[in-house]
């Protein structure tokens, strides 16, 4: 079922339209990919569904629901969670705590964190054992408690991902997820992309990578200049001759 | 009656409107929450009043000596505090602190040198002149008459010469300046130089007028944000707009109820214009749209 | 030895404050300039209600309540305010809440002060020397202190530093930033009164200049200075405030130009600190 949909949705920064009717509908239990030059509008399209700008024209549902110009945070609560292009881990603490992170809890408001202690150290402990679980999950063990800021580049981007992982989201927006990382940790992750989608949850990803994207897409949307140029099923659009041309680089890519 | 406290009200708004334009010179350029201003402020009275009581230079020259005085003073800061700053790419709110941290050297170096009370500039009273039911003091005449002055100074300056361009310039893209050769720290040195000038003229003048003491600096620079809010934000002369109005609303209460609530007044009108309309009523909207 | 409680004392007024500071500051991300006018209300709160003959616990308690309340008005509408203009907006409260306590004789009596307040009665038994004050502080500093301690290891003290480090990831996670700060802010300001019911009821008298914008820097230096963001900088930087001005008297300054000097000292060390250690002597933050 169409899990996400937008619908007219526009935004403009300053006189320049960034995206232009936009129309665009996500289906569940998919690996969807948005491709396209830079400046596409791509991330600003992430942006616009998980409430970071406010949208100038159209509407974005959720589930049905109309979720358009909902703050980030209430637009996670649903459900919809994402990763960012330039990671945003929280470099001063440790990865255990950015894991934990991921996972609201109770113990998140301060009246809790004194009238229902039990209860907050109760959840606090299951927590820690599902953040390891996550953590281990992503090749990280034996990091815990590593400042952030002491990972590397590569490192990061997989914290970013346990991190995501906790929140247990039903909707993934992936930001470039495999830029710079190690291609046998790609590997690792086109895996547990597939394991994700496999438990009915989506993936929306952006990526340049032509390689991954037609190795895992179910289906693509192709962005030029803030509009849907073309979309379909990767084999299509990585072997139509336009796209190829628009997008510089595709001729080496095997579909 | 009103109109003797509507003309007060315009009177020291000309200051007002001089602090918040010096004010709004640093700040819409260079993002500088310039506290030290204060300490300018003052620095440059006392130099006056040093000139002309101990040193017995003539009040022309002493007057200059104090505009020489907060220039030097505020380029000091400049080079010292904000400059490595900049470079260092520190944000914003340290530099606010090292601000304040500069105003409480300036002041209490002050205050240990002349004392914390009030000095004055000139003995005896002043002559005083009637436009129907209105009476204006000389001091205070040459006060609107200077500040129309300078604030035509300030124009031209700002639209006519090449400085003044770049200024303009440097408020909305300056990395583009940088790119097209133009020297971003020159230029910071005549904005600083500039607004030095509005501090010193500004204190010189409220000094002949009712004196000085180390801590009305702060007070009058406030007053000065608050017409930089209230006028608007983003242009460098809507803070004039906003002196004299909070000049003649200042007035305007003391008439009403009495001069002990101009300070709650004046701030109440800060937090309305921050809350609702943060831009000013000249200014130009910030957007606030992240990432 | 009643000079070491009285300095005592005073570190544990102003530990209080800046511990509670420092979960707007180091935690919060927050530079609020306001804090002294929340110390002042609930200074004033309390002793109004112990000038009536409320006992002194019952008018703690309402005070911390009324002074979380007030914060809360104040906290809503300004935290959306990014910056500067937070700043802003907590030094135009700051001033118009000194205006209000200095100028509405008719309820806190303005710059005459209120004279005359009774010491706390625990079990008829009145706080009457020092050293009583100095355990009596000392528990409530001791209290504050265990209680922050808690709040700061805890998963609401995790999603602060959360904010401050990158307030959009954290967003981004489902933390509701707006709701979070204003706790903070709340929680910040109702245990400042905690401090201005101390202070009222050591001292006997108060009155409006204790409650003024330089009050309100002096404690944000505390802050700065000792370090935010953990437990240790705030009482290092009281330790340090209250104890420095002692000791330039016990090195014969004369009290004329001590003030100013003292003055001097904490302004060089701002603009120092700023440069070379901005998360402070013991800090782990330094402001974005």
């Amino acid at each position: 079922m169409e899990i996400i949909r937008l619908r007219n949705v526009g935004k403009s920064f300053g006189g320049i339209k960034a995206v232009n009717n936009i129309n665009m509908d996500f289906l569940s239990g998919r690996i969807t990919g948005l491709i396209g030059p830079n400046g596409a509008g791509k991330t600003t399209i992430f942006n616009l569904i998980g409430g970071f700008i406010k949208v100038d024209e159209g509407e974005i549902y959720f589930k049905n629901e109309n979720i358009t110009n909902l703050s980030p945070w209430e637009i996670s609560k649903k459900g919809i969670g994402r990763i960012f292009q330039d990671i945003r881990v929280f470099k001063k603490l440790t990865v255990l705590e950015n894991v934990l992170l991921g996972k609201s809890n109770a113990g998140e408001y301060p009246y809790n964190v004194f009238l229902r202690f039990k209860e907050v150290g109760k959840e606090e402990k299951e927590n820690v054992e599902r953040a390891r679980y996550w953590i281990k999950f992503v090749g990280l063990e034996g990091m815990e408690n590593t400042p952030a800021e002491n990972l590397s580049y590569g490192q990061q981007k997989l914290l970013s991902i346990a991190r995501l992982l906790m929140g247990e989201y039903e909707v993934l927006l992936l930001d470039e997820p495999t830029a710079g990382i190690h291609p046998e940790i790609v590997k690792k992750f086109i895996e547990l992309m597939r394991k994700i989608v496999e438990n009915g949850k989506t993936i929306i990803f952006i990526e340049h990578n032509m390689n991954i994207v037609s190795e895992i897409a179910d289906w693509l949307f192709f962005l030029k200049e803030g509009e849907i140029y073309d979309m379909g099923k990767p084999g299509d659009i990585l072997g139509n001759e336009e796209i190829r041309r628009i997008y510089m680089g595709l001729s080496d890519v095997k579909t | 009656m009103i109109s003797q406290f509507l003309v007060n009200g315009i009177i020291t708004g000309s200051i007002y409107a001089l602090i918040g334009l010096g004010f709004a010179l640093i700040y819409n350029t260079t993002h500088i929450f310039h506290i030290a201003y204060a300490g300018v402020y003052v620095a440059g009275s006392y130099a006056y009043y040093f000139f002309y009581r101990v040193i017995h230079l003539p009040l022309f020259f002493s007057f200059l000596a104090g505009i020489i005085v907060s220039v030097v003073l505020n380029l000091i800061i400049e080079f010292l505090i904000y400059r490595p700053a900049y470079k260092r790419k520190s944000s914003p709110m340290i530099s606010l602190i090292s601000s304040i941290g500069c105003y409480i050297c300036i002041v209490n170096l002050i205050a240990l040198l002349f004392g914390n009370e009030v000095k004055i500039i000139y003995q005896g009273v002043q002559p005083s002149y009637n436009f129907g039911n209105i009476i204006v003091t000389q001091i205070q005449i040459i006060q609107i008459v200077s500040f129309v002055f300078i604030f035509i100074l300030y124009l031209l300056f700002m639209k006519k010469t090449n400085f003044g361009k770049f200024i303009i310039a440097f408020l909305n893209n300056p990395e583009l300046l940088s790119s097209i050769g133009i020297n971003i720290f020159n230029l910071r040195v005549i904005i600083f130089i500039v607004s030095g000038v509005l501090a010193g003229i500004a204190s010189c003048l409220v000094a002949t007028d009712i004196g000085m003491d180390p801590w009305s600096g702060m007070s009058i620079l406030l007053v000065g944000i608050v017409s930089l809010i209230v006028g608007g934000v983003g242009k460098f002369n809507t803070a004039v707009l906003g002196g004299f109005l909070i000049g003649i609303i200042q007035s305007l209460v003391v008439w009403k109820t009495s001069a002990k609530w101009q300070d709650c007044i004046t701030f109440l009108i800060l937090i309305i214009f921050l809350l609702f309309k943060p831009e000013g009523i000249l200014g130009t909207k910030r957007r606030f749209e992240e990432i | 030895m009643n000079y070491i409680f009285h300095i005592l004392i005073m570190v544990f007024i102003y530990g209080i404050l800046s511990l509670s500071l420092n979960l707007l500051v180091g935690y919060g991300g927050l530079l609020s300039l306001s804090h002294s006018a929340f110390y002042g209300i609930g200074a004033y709160a309390t002793t109004l209600l112990l000038i009536k003959g409320v006992n002194f616990f019952p008018a703690l308690i309402f005070s911390i309540f009324f002074t979380s309340i007030l914060s809360f008005f104040i906290a809503y509408p300004s935290l959306r305010l990014k910056g500067d203009y937070f700043v802003l907006a907590t030094l135009g409260f700051q001033i118009i809440v000194f205006s209000i306590l200095y100028n509405w004789v008719g309820l806190t009596k303005g710059p005459y002060g209120i004279p005359g307040i009774p010491r706390p009665k625990i079990f008829n038994f009145e706080l009457s020397t020092p050293f009583h004050y100095f355990i009596f502080s000392g528990i409530f500093f001791f209290i504050v202190f265990l209680f922050f301690r808690k709040l700061y290891n805890s998963p609401y003290g995790r999603v602060l530093k959360s904010i401050r480090e990158d307030e959009i990831a954290s967003a981004s996670l489902g933390k509701d930033i707006p709701l979070i700060k204003i706790w903070a802010f709340v929680i910040s300001c109702g245990i400042c009164a905690i401090s201005g019911s101390l202070y009222a009821t050591y001292v006997t008298y108060i009155d409006p200049t204790s409650f003024t914008l330089d009050e309100s820097i002096f404690i944000m230096s505390i802050v700065i200075l000792g370090g935010s963001g953990n437990l240790k900088g705030p009482f290092i930087g009281t330790c340090f405030m209250i104890i420095l001005p002692e000791i330039l008297r016990f090195l014969g300054l004369p009290d004329t130009i001590a003030p100013n000097v003292r003055q001097i000292i904490y302004g060089l060390l701002l603009i120092i600190l700023m440069k070379y250690r901005p998360s402070g002597i013991m800090g782990e933050y330094s402001l974005q």
